[in-house]
């Protein structure tokens, strides 16, 4: 067995077909993508070659409005980092305590991962319905009908609307991740603490969290790079619209490559969304690692 | 137990293997005396209007023909532009269909300059007179005056008007003058009934109604020439136009809801009598005649006698099949399309769902009424404009959408509405 193991071809050729895979797959797409990204292409016909042509419209074209898109996935971000994570670790410390009904909860909060995002999509679209949707339905029924509000068709509103179901469908997601953290906490640590009279939350700050910062910081990454690469529940609730009110860098790339035919401007999207996923990953890697 | 360690793992690698191995191997063409399966690509789903007039065309040809099979396979409007332009750029036969659903004009001609459509000028020579296909339904499907599409059906934009609740304002007849119509919706406002909708979530809906207006502003043969690019959209007769929706949309004309929902929920509206009309394209006649009220049918009024008369529309045959070059049953595609096309015009026709680009050669006295008037209004007509968002070429298509986005979210008026297409596209 070791001798197999020390034998480099053996492992060459066993690691041969999923490396083959990944290139394919993974690494050539991106590369094609770099390529494309410095033509003017409809995705038909000749390619014509701009050099950094699309990068620099991309960045100054009010038409195409890459900017505001970008921000908004930014915004996503900082929720995501800021509001759904800190409640998915409230949710993971609680039910870490081995409370009442611990599973029942946890496959409630994690239904939504598991629901497709075309049916969240729609059971949301029903919900902001202007007309007869519970959200209208309700705040009229309680009296409050003048915040009654056509929730996706207003570009004030739209934005929110729409970060609400992505916020909400993906806390059981890094809940779970928390949660497993959680429970990963050796029982003897925390019956220590508690016998030199640590109340829960000091069990929590300086037991829990410490133990499970590097999934913390899987968590993050997560959240970070999801919303930037956000994309099917925006299609569906809005598809970018109205005005470009919740356009994200997705959207915005799948409208140049399939219905402006701008396959060099949808790669150079593409490209750039790849190089910002991979900046947010390091950038947050190294400052877990100061903390450390 | 090196041996069995290295055998499983070596059968761990057969799946990996097969993957990337090719998947070609099988037989493309069909031998003869076999039954060759056609792939259909169309946007006919089970809630679209044209799709019993498919399935009917398809069963009749595989009643007549037992050696063909043709599957079809429906997709959502807007994912289907997706869909097939992605099938296009992929380039491998085996993503494409034989026959594929079409928008005329520059949608299919993008796929015409990159080589992708069979030229069907053989078979419409050999096989059909202009007696039965008239040339100029052809028009918007040929390039360098070669033939590459089947017109499935021929639709304008009509005004759909709901008379019942006309009637409750006051009113048995539709409007004819825009001063008629706009005393007909304040009519209808006082009423409660709100006069139309529109869904903002699809801007092709909004051209629906901002396009007729402009029409009616500065006639067909300059819409026409600013669609082909051969004009300026620098017409202050268009700002104008623009400022006109936007005056309707002030007065309350429009449901509020519409901003944000898709154009199946505003029909629904309108077919369950929440709105007095409902203007769209007239492949809904069926549907607006199967509806529960008394409705008619008419044309956004003349809005500039001096430019434009009431004898011009919004439309023409924008629907099509065409045939993939790389189909390896091409020629037999192409046969299937044009025939099946021309039959599922002549049940679209029958079903109330368009107007026939095809002449028909069979009994219509059973014909909808609401039908007979669009064809009516459309015998009349002196020239067509095509749909502006088919017309135009994909980017500039979608710039334009925008603009008309912004205007009916009242981000810009009239005039920055022709500023802004003047700079982006000319």
């Amino acid at each position: 067995m070791n001798k197999m193991y020390s034998n480099k071809w053996y492992i060459i050729i066993f690691l041969l077909p999923a490396l083959i895979l990944f290139c394919g797959v993974l690494i050539a797409p991106i590369g094609a993508s770099g390529y494309y990204s410095f033509f003017d292409w409809n995705g038909f016909t000749e390619k014509t070659f701009i050099g950094l042509s699309n990068y620099k419209e991309l960045f100054t074209s009010d038409s195409i409005g890459f900017m505001k898109a970008l921000g908004n996935s930014l915004l996503l971000a900082a929720l995501s980092v800021f509001l759904q994570l800190p409640l998915a670790l409230g949710l993971a410390l609680v039910l870490g305590k081995k409370i009442k009904g611990e599973r029942a909860f946890l496959s409630v909060f994690f239904m939504p991962v598991l629901i497709s995002t075309v049916v969240i999509g729609q059971l949301w679209l029903k919900i902001y319905n202007p007309d007869y949707g519970v959200l209208n339905v309700a705040l009229r029924a309680v009296g409050l009908g003048n915040l009654a509000h056509i929730w996706l068709g207003d570009k004030a509103t739209a934005l929110g609307a729409v970060f609400v179901p992505i916020l909400w469908q993906y806390v059981g997601y890094h809940m779970l991740l928390l949660y497993a953290g959680v429970k990963s906490v050796p029982p003897e640590l925390r019956e220590a603490a508690m016998l030199d009279g640590a109340t829960d939350g000091q069990v929590n700050r300086y037991i829990v969290l410490p133990y499970i910062k590097p999934i913390l910081k899987i968590s993050v990454i997560f959240a970070v790079t999801g919303s930037l690469k956000s994309f099917d529940l925006i299609y569906v609730l809005t598809n970018g619209g109205p005005l470009h009110a919740t356009e994200v860098p997705s959207t915005l790339m799948i409208s140049m490559l399939f219905l402006r035919n701008r396959y060099g401007m949808g790669s150079t999207i593409a490209v750039l969304l790849i190089i910002l996923c991979f900046a947010f990953a390091l950038l947050i890697n190294f400052v877990f690692k100061e903390e450390e | 137990m090196k041996k069995i360690l290295a055998l499983i793992l070596a059968l761990c690698m057969v799946p990996f293997m097969a993957a990337c191995g090719g998947g070609g191997g099988e037989d493309q063409g069909a031998a003869d005396g076999e039954e060759v399966t056609l792939k259909l690509w169309c946007i006919a789903t089970e809630s679209d209007a044209n799709r019993p007039a498919y399935e009917q065309a398809i069963a009749d040809y595989e009643a007549a023909h037992p050696g063909v099979k043709i599957e079809m396979e429906a997709f959502e409007n807007e994912s289907y532009k997706t869909k097939i332009k992605a099938a296009m750029t992929g380039g491998s036969s085996d993503d494409l269909p034989d026959i594929f659903f079409t928008w005329g004009g520059a949608f299919l001609g993008d796929f015409v300059d990159a080589g992708k459509v069979y030229c069907l000028d053989d078979i419409y020579a050999n096989n059909y007179t202009e007696d039965q296909i008239p040339a100029v339904m052809l028009n918007n499907s040929s390039y360098d005056g070669k033939h590459y599409g089947v017109p499935t059906t021929f639709n304008i934009v009509a005004m759909y008007a709901n008379m019942d609740l006309l009637a409750q304002a006051g009113w048995d007849k539709v409007p004819e003058t825009y001063e008629e119509l706009t005393q007909c919706c304040d009519d209808l406002l006082a009423a409660g009934i709100i006069p139309f909708g529109c869904a903002g979530s699809e801007t092709w809906c909004v051209t629906e109604y901002l396009e007729p207006i402009i029409l009616k502003s500065i006639g067909y043969e300059d819409l026409n020439k600013i669609f082909a690019g051969e004009a300026t959209w620098n017409d202050p007769d268009i700002a104008k136009s623009v400022d006109v929706l936007q005056e309707m949309i002030d007065k309350g004309y429009f449901d509020p809801s519409g901003v944000a929902l898709g154009n199946d929920e505003v029909k629904a509206n309108f077919l369950a009598g929440k709105t007095a009309f409902y203007q769209n394209g007239s492949w809904n006649t069926g549907e607006v005649a199967a509806a529960d009220f008394k409705s008619a049918v008419a044309m956004f009024p003349v809005m500039n006698e001096e430019r434009s008369t009431a004898n011009c529309a919004i439309g023409g045959p924008s629907d099509h099949l065409a045939v993939c070059s790389e189909s390896p049953n091409a020629d037999l595609a192409a046969e299937v399309a044009v025939e099946l096309g021309k039959e599922i015009c002549h049940y679209n026709y029958l079903n109330a769902v368009g107007l026939p680009a095809w002449t028909p050669d069979y009994d219509t006295s059973s014909l909808e009424p609401l039908m007979v008037d669009i064809g009516n209004i459309v015998n009349q007509c002196e020239g067509m404009v095509l749909f502006g968002d088919t017309a135009m070429s994909a980017d500039p298509a979608q710039i334009y959408l925008d603009y008309v986005a912004k205007v009916y979210g009242k981000e810009i008026d009239g005039q920055g509405f022709i500023d802004g297409l003047t700079k982006d596209l000319q």
